[in-house]
């Protein structure tokens, strides 16, 4: 792993992620990044979770490589909220806008960075119930072997889903963005990674589905935590684990 | 074929408008037969929409996987179902821990959602059963591992109309990753308010009958369905040859004119194949039927291999079926090539109303009863062009006995 950005709501900088890495507390739901980076009539159109990815993915990626490298754009929820007043215009009987529409499929975060960067590689959207982030991780390893010399950039997202909706959610919500830089060479933390079927070889410390706060922000702590060798996720009947080379 | 671990696509499931048994699907796509598409007034509000409709009962989902209750996954089962023989002796070869999931999907269960909200702004809560995982994107594959009892990885892919061929190629990669022996693979969609109104807004859709190259094309038809296939790293029989994927960094909504993000995505899937352009024996077009679509499509095609391949259209047939196209027209070309025999392979006809766009390159477009004769290894390319500008062509190929 060469490279790594985070957001989260009052978590900007890395200073403000070592600090948030030796206390974690829950993140919250509201705010967005300014990503000011984005030409005023792309940043316009962007909705709050298409900032926040932006804005990591443009902060874990040298500018020299945003055009170049293969993306994973992974997000559990999507454009969940941002959908719902489209599916309340449909009942009603209300012509759907355009823009809004085109803005709201999963794909709309590697659209917007393929455009913003100039980036004209293969790029995935996917989501994985509550082990997207890791998922997002194989996939980042799927382009690693169909391209072993291209950079791949892993971005996850979410933020809160439509009130309606929220009481069904199996895990808490929070609004953040994760990107993470990997290739197969090169300079950066030297990541090992495999996935365990089952649940059954879960180690003391291991997969925590009760975890207070996103997948992909536990692994930020880890990154922090450098006398931990392993790091454990999973929810469903497989363990994912990260380990320091 | 490239330095690839083998791939082999051992087996299809698969439901459309045109069927849900494999013998139907391949007789109706034959004869070229455009009577399955029918009329739908309630999707879009003042208009009477040709659809290509799943009319085959779907199967029950069972009820311990409930909270996946939803027309999306239905259609997801019934192609499982086509499949149940061939999963199972391969779940029993290699256990539920070796086995992957990787769906695509650009609607999930959408359709229930917005049958939930109605039934809110009539009574005031969700409708009874009604559950997150039926809407989430990561539900399509969940609902499929989670029927299967696969441990393996399980995700879903959603890149617009190029998610089916896309969960194709990362299943190759898991494989060829030693992640797991075995993948589930495919997509499914579902014709629902969001997607319909959406391209429709969009000025995508079409009144009329598709007529994808037409002069008088006027746009796409919408369809659903599900196409599943079972991917093995074994040697032999139909194999996923090549990948080619490219982004266009041009638009959210609209293609590059010139096709430079479709023809990249072909020349890389032959280039991952070890093949020539002229290896090519047919192409499944991604052929929407929008203008824009098919001016750059056809300008493409020719750039990569000229006047004289074989191509066609098969979304005139089943609609385009948005995320799980891909999967879908993988699934035509392997339906060609497990057909094929004595040194011919019959090809799938391009139906329109035969009125060429003179501003539109000069694709050779299949009649109705042709057949390619063929020798030795046999391949088939097909194109997928997402939303966003996301590409993925793919080249399946099988050796022929002559």
């Amino acid at each position: 792993m060469r490279r790594w950005a985070a957001w989260a709501p009052g978590l900007a900088d890395a200073e403000a992620w070592q600090a948030w890495a030796k206390e974690p507390r829950p993140i919250g739901c509201e705010g967005s990044p300014e990503a000011r980076f984005l030409p005023p009539l792309l940043r316009r159109r962007c909705t709050a979770l298409s900032r926040a990815m932006l804005q990591v993915a443009f902060e874990g990626c040298p500018a020299e490589e945003r055009s170049e490298v293969r993306t994973v754009f992974a997000s559990r929820h999507g454009e969940n909220k941002e959908s719902f007043p489209l599916f309340e215009a449909i009942a009603k009987g209300q012509p759907l806008s355009p823009a809004k529409f085109t803005h709201t499929v999963h794909n709309a975060q590697a659209g917007l960075f393929s455009i913003a960067s100039g980036n004209r590689q293969a790029s995935s959207s996917l989501s994985g119930e509550r082990d997207t982030f890791a998922s997002a991780f194989l996939e980042a390893l799927t382009h690693l072997e169909r391209e072993p010399t291209r950079s791949v950039l892993v971005v996850m997202g979410d933020v809160a889903i439509a009130p309606l909706f929220a009481p069904l959610l199996d895990e808490s919500e929070a609004a953040y963005a994760v990107a993470l830089l990997l290739s197969r060479e090169g300079e950066g933390t030297k990541l090992g990674f495999e996935l365990v079927p089952g649940t059954k070889e879960r180690g003391a410390g291991g997969a925590r589905p009760d975890l207070a706060w996103p997948q992909a922000l536990e692994f930020v702590r880890w990154l922090h935590c450098e006398r931990t060798p392993r790091l454990e996720l999973g929810v469903g009947p497989r363990t994912f684990r990260w380990h320091r080379r | 074929m490239g330095a690839h671990a083998p791939c082999r696509l051992r087996a299809l499931g698969m439901v459309n408008a045109l069927g849900a048994r494999p013998d139907e699907i391949w007789q109706g796509l034959l004869a070229g037969d455009q009577s399955r598409l029918t009329r739908r007034e309630d999707l879009v509000p003042g208009r009477s929409l040709l659809v290509g409709e799943v009319r085959s009962p779907l199967p029950e989902i069972p009820t311990t996987l409930r909270r996946y209750r939803c027309r999306n996954n239905a259609l997801s089962l019934a192609a499982l179902f086509a499949l149940e023989a061939e999963l199972e002796a391969v779940i029993g070869e290699v256990g539920r821990g070796r086995v992957g999931v990787v769906m695509g999907t650009s609607t999930s269960g959408v359709s229930d959602a917005e049958a939930a909200l109605r039934h809110n702004a009539a009574h005031g809560v969700l409708a009874p059963g009604f559950d997150y995982p039926q809407l989430e994107f990561g539900g399509a594959a969940g609902f499929v591992a989670a029927y299967l009892g696969s441990e393996g990885p399980v995700y879903t892919l959603s890149t617009a109309c190029s998610s089916g061929a896309r969960a194709l190629a990362s299943a190759r990669s898991l494989l060829a990753l030693g992640v797991c022996d075995a993948v589930v693979a495919g997509a499914t969609d579902t014709l629902c308010g969001l997607t319909t109104n959406g391209f429709c807004a969009l000025q995508a859709v079409s009144d009329e009958l598709p007529n994808p190259m037409s002069a008088n094309r006027k746009g796409l038809t919408l369809g659903e369905g599900s196409a599943i296939l079972l991917v093995t790293r074994e040697e032999g029989g139909i194999q996923l040859e090549g990948v080619g994927e490219s982004s266009e960094a041009h638009h959210m909504s609209a293609p590059d004119p010139a096709g430079g993000g479709a023809e990249s995505a072909m020349r890389g899937a032959l280039r991952d194949a070890g093949l020539a352009p002229a290896d090519i024996t047919y192409v499944n077009l991604h052929g929407t039927g929008t203008p824009l679509n098919d001016a750059m499509e056809s300008a493409a095609v020719v750039r990569v291999f000229g006047e004289e391949v074989p191509t066609s259209s098969t979304k005139a047939l089943v609609g385009h079926t948005l995320g799980a196209a891909g999967a879908m027209e993988a699934g035509f070309c392997w339906m060609m090539l497990a057909r094929a025999s004595e040194g011919h392979v019959a090809l799938l006809p391009h139906v329109w109303d035969g009125r060429r766009d003179t501003a539109l390159a000069r694709l050779r477009l299949v009649d109705k009863g042709e057949r390619a004769r063929v020798e030795g290894r046999v391949h088939l390319l097909t194109n997928s062009f997402g939303f966003g500008g996301n590409n993925c062509a793919l080249v399946l190929g099988r050796e022929l006995a002559c």
